[in-house]
């Protein structure tokens, strides 16, 4: 008797209360219902939720919006735990790098019938690729971001620069002029480019025609090894040694803080997101009128060169209980009125190709000239460990920059290690 | 053995240099907080401060909900640690001095449960707080701290009564004190330290825990310290000195928990000590 | 009590229990009970909050459980699918070796500071020590994001006052030098900073059981002439003994399942060289969503540890330590 109670709470148990009750079930209208909203910090600004929010419950009567903010740190198992409930919130924000990870689990509605209503002829074409899984839409895009060059425009001027780079070749003759004008000073980095800057990586990669991975129907195969691969690798070498940067060969541009260095005033140039610059006004407010930026240059002339692009997606969970009402959020969310918003903020709207305000601040204008050529990396869920963990192009940028493999090896070790994620676990 | 003066100096000096290896570490996160952020990463030799400033402080604190998450701190922690020593010490005397059919089982009950990682534990702790409706409520950490800190307090306890001398509770029977009276007088107040030293161990793991505060409390105002900690690092840049700044006010709970107990405990275990 | 006596009789074990004249009756019911009504929080507790789940851990071992199959609460059991994936890896049986000798290490250096320090202790002036021991208590509290953090700016390439300073003392080649560049060099300083925070626990608890040996033990230690290593030997080992054996076997276990300071430091690199178990865990379990594979490397991690510390369960299991009636 004990027994059989006891297996039976067992396999109850084991099965998990994992909600399944998607049969849809709509309030009769009239009904009080809340829509829960969850966006990460730093997305949207403020000003943007407060007025969406708003106008969303005047347009639905009895609706309330349950908007929180969530933070980056830990959102993986927040957001495990949150879809795994009875009650998950309506709409989530997912990183692009994300979104196929989740899509691929079916744990997402799927939106391929409403990308008409959602603005969807103005998508961005990485964002919206990020949202796709076997042929179906599962996210949205929402806004997105990518790497220019950051630059001082008074030390341009004092070394005799007269106009940003537009090619490799000026960028490094840049660099050099920079080291004439300013070297004496120990400190003085032309280039601030730690090693294991792999957003940049990825845009000189691009340049040369290349791409860390292949698709092939849902699969992917590394191509990190490949002539391109190993020509963009080269250039990020040359850029460091040309400059002589002091930044860390083994770590990345967060650690430590590389709008931190270049607030502190003796670096020239950083390849970095547009806020990093506000991040270095924060403890030197000067900084910011001595800074401009230029995109990335190409290694072909008059082009600039295809970037990385960051950003994120709009899903909304498959167990959540007003799935219409969220299709309508997202609609309102990506309409033109408040993408624009996104383009004055600074950022680049994932639903709307007017980019005009973006043009307001050079440093922003850059960003957006840059974002018409931006792709993103290998659609697949697999992606997402890679970002969790060990990255096998930061282990080669280290490698490769501090001599200890050649670069055949260390594309070699890579290609296998990407090839070992994308297959298996 | 008596100290010659030379000798206490001798000892002293090797505490100071001791004590100062050990506060290094948080000298540095205490110099960290009042140093303005921009100073953080310099290539000054920066051992003292080159300037002060206690705007982290005043920013950190007046970061929205500070005060909600360190009510919920207190709350989650001191009720779990209370738990926990109850139900470890009352555990403890069995184990440690009765004998009993299943007192083995019980010890290796106490002992693989310290083993299991409880990251991996988080999925099915997950769902039994689903099932049992306590999602988004603060019992359900509280619960979860005195699961997770149980084990070590029983078995630490159970170490340190097994290591008093069971002579002084006999003498104590002798007198006329029963079993129990005599577990009372005369070993409860030697565990003074033990207990000082497990509660102080289940107060720091409770107030640091991140994991299930993040997963189990879904609601802004409901949630702990660590995850407000958390909220420092954004996408557009940690603040460091904030982060160090919160540190130090983070820290200071569980100090100021041990210098109670501690001053409350120990005078209990030398007098008890020179009654027998 | 005599002094004389004392000495002889290790702490922690029982003299022969005195004749019985005059209670030779059974145990009566209440008395049987008690050990167990006592227990009953503490058991009950572990058993619904602790063993349960773990329970339920080791049966998802046994089951895919990806995102998708906990939000829609399907089981589907693949038997010892994940365990062979986990095993067949060749860099896990390489991991576990690395995990246990970084155990060993942190133990010993744990357990030993804590030792020594707990016996400085005893012997410092009151006000020197809770200097000290205020010390302990904030490197104990500190928060890890807070001392992982710290502990990288002071070992950082460029910026390290580690650096710095040996710089300054001359040490001209410590200039920019890497102190993460290889495994071996990460997994020390990941070390330094496990055992910088587990040393006040177990010295706490040390010198809670040195407190507990009755002084007059001490007294007349002294005036035998014992000097200072003979009166350690035969008063404060005894006392402590237990203790030392108890925060061993629990340092073991904790610094086994470390997981949090090696993933911030250098997230299992350069190159995965400072990856241990835990950090596998994570990767193949957690961050991928694999909730089957993680919980088959947890079962993984338990079996290692009851290798790890058999000796002492068996030790345990057959002593005779404070059997009284």
């Amino acid at each position: 008797m004990v027994g059989a109670a006891a297996i039976a709470l067992a396999t109850a148990g084991c099965a998990g209360s994992g909600g399944t009750d998607n049969s849809g079930d709509e309030a009769k209208a009239g009904e009080p219902r809340t829509l829960t909203v969850w966006l990460m910090n730093g997305s949207a600004p403020q000003t943007l939720t407060d007025s969406l929010n708003k106008e969303f419950e005047k347009k639905h009567d009895g609706v309330t919006v349950k908007y929180e903010v969530q933070e980056w740190n830990g959102i993986q198992d927040k957001l495990t735990t949150a879809l795994g409930s009875q009650e998950p919130p309506d709409v989530i924000e997912l990183g692009n790098t994300q979104a196929p990870s989740f899509a691929s689990e079916k744990v997402l509605t799927d939106l391929s019938g409403d990308v008409d209503k959602l603005n969807g002829d103005q998508w961005l074409d990485s964002l919206k690729a990020s949202g796709e899984w076997d042929g179906k839409q599962y996210s949205t895009p929402f806004y997105a971001a990518n790497r220019e060059v950051i630059y001082r425009t008074d030390m341009f001027e004092q070394a005799g620069i007269t106009a940003p780079p537009t090619s490799r070749d000026e960028w490094l003759d840049a660099i050099t002029k920079l080291k004439a004008k300013f070297g004496k000073d120990k400190q003085f980095q032309p280039l601030y480019l730690p090693g294991q800057n792999w957003y940049a990586l990825l845009s000189f990669i691009y340049d040369e025609g290349g791409d860390i991975a292949k698709k092939d129907g849902n699969d992917f195969t590394a191509t990190v090894n490949s002539d391109e691969a190993k020509a963009g690798l080269e250039f990020y070498k040359q850029l460091v040694d040309a400059s002589g940067t002091t930044a860390p060969k083994d770590n990345d541009e967060q650690n430590p803080e590389q709008a931190g260095i270049y607030g502190q005033g003796k670096v020239a140039m950083m390849i970095a997101l547009p806020w990093e610059v506000d991040t270095a006004a924060k403890d030197h407010p000067d900084i910011k009128e001595k800074t401009s930026a230029f995109p990335i240059p190409s290694k072909n002339a008059g082009e600039t060169a295809p970037v990385f692009q960051g950003g994120s997606n709009l899903a909304i969970p498959l167990n959540s209980k007003n799935a219409d009402l969220a299709k309508e959020y997202l609609a309102l969310m990506l309409s033109s009125k408040y993408q624009a918003q996104f383009a004055q903020a600074g950022m680049v709207p994932g639903a709307s190709t007017d980019l005009s305000a973006l043009d307001a601040n050079p440093v922003s204008k850059a960003m957006a000239e840059a974002s018409k050529n931006g792709k993103s990396v290998p659609a697949t869920p697999k992606w997402a460990t890679i970002e969790a963990g060990q990255n096998p192009l930061k282990d080669m940028l280290t490698a490769y920059l501090t001599g200890a493999k050649s670069i055949d090896a260390a594309t070699d070790d890579a290609n296998k290690a990407l090839d070992a994620a994308f297959s298996g676990s | 053995m008596r100290k010659t003066r030379g000798q206490q100096i001798a000892l002293n000096t090797v505490g100071i240099v001791v004590a100062v290896l050990f506060a290094f570490p948080t000298y540095w996160m205490l110099t960290s907080s009042i140093k303005p952020s921009g100073d953080l990463l310099t290539p000054d030799y920066d051992l003292v401060p080159l300037a002060v400033t206690f705007d982290n402080f005043a920013s950190a604190i007046a970061k929205p909900g500070f005060v909600v998450h360190l009510a919920n701190s207190l709350i989650v922690t001191l009720g779990a640690v209370a738990c926990s020593l109850v139900a470890g010490v009352l555990a403890a005397f069995p184990l440690a001095r009765l004998r009993f059919r299943g007192r083995k089982g019980f010890l290796l009950l106490v002992l693989i449960a310290q083993m299991a990682p409880i990251e991996a534990l988080f999925i099915p702790m997950f769902l039994l707080m689903q099932d049992a409706g306590l999602l988004n409520k603060l019992p359900s950490l509280l619960l979860v701290y005195f699961a997770i800190t149980l084990p070590f307090t029983v078995w630490t306890l159970r170490g340190f009564v097994a290591g008093i001398p069971f002579e002084l509770e006999e003498a104590a029977m002798v007198d006329g004190c029963g079993r129990f009276g005599a577990f009372r007088r005369v070993v409860l107040p030697l565990l003074g330290p033990g207990l000082v030293a497990t509660s102080v161990f289940a107060f720091i793991t409770a107030w640091n825990e991140f994991l299930y505060a993040l997963v189990f409390m879904r609601d802004a105002d409901k949630q702990t310290l660590p995850v407000w900690l958390a909220t420092f690092k954004t996408v557009f840049g940690t603040d460091w000195g904030g982060i160090m700044a919160a540190s130090v006010l983070y820290a200071l709970p569980a100090l100021v928990f041990f210098l109670i107990v501690q001053r409350k405990l120990v005078s209990g275990a030398t007098a008890g000590a020179l009654k027998g | 009590m005599t002094a004389t006596a004392q000495i002889t009789v290790p702490a922690g074990s029982s003299p022969p229990a005195p004749p019985r004249a005059g209670r030779p009756r059974r145990a009566g019911f209440g008395e049987r009970t008690v050990p167990y009504l006592l227990l009953a929080p503490a058991v009950i507790t572990m058993l619904v909050l602790l063993g349960w789940p773990a329970i339920q851990v080791v049966g998802i071992s046994f089951r895919k459980l990806d995102l998708g199959e906990l939000v829609r609460g399907e089981v589907v059991w693949v038997g010892l699918d994940n365990y062979v994936s986990v095993l067949s890896d060749p860099e896990v049986w390489t991991i576990t070796l690395r995990t246990v000798l970084f155990t060993v290490a942190c133990v010993v250096g744990t357990v030993l500071a804590g030792l020594l320090i707990a016996v400085l202790m005893r012997h410092l002036s009151s006000k020197v020590r809770i200097a000290l021991q205020v010390c302990l208590v904030l490197a104990w509290a500190t928060p890890i994001l807070a001392t992982t953090t710290v502990f990288q700016w002071i070992f950082d390439q460029q910026y390290g006052i580690l650096n710095k300073t040996l710089v300054k003392l001359g040490f001209e080649s410590f200039a920019g030098f890497s102190w993460f560049s290889s495994g071996a060099s990460t997994l020390t300083v990941i070390g330094l900073l496990i055992v910088w925070q587990a040393v006040p626990f177990v010295c706490f608890t040390i010198y809670a059981g040195l407190l507990a040996a009755p002084r007059e033990l001490y007294e007349a230690a002294s005036i035998d002439g014992a000097s200072g290593w003979q009166t350690f030997a035969t008063v404060s080992w005894p006392a402590i003994r237990s203790l030392v054996t108890l925060a061993t076997f629990l340092s073991v276990i904790w610094d086994f399942k470390v997981f949090a300071q090696v993933w911030a430091i250098r997230q299992g690199g350069p190159d995965g060289e400072s990856t241990t178990l835990p950090v596998v865990l994570y990767l193949k379990g957690i961050a991928q969503r694999h909730f089957g594979v993680a919980s088959a490397i947890a079962v993984l991690m338990i079996i290692v540890l009851l290798a790890l510390t058999a000796r002492y369960l068996q030790l345990l299991l057959r002593s005779r330590e404070a059997d009284v009636s």
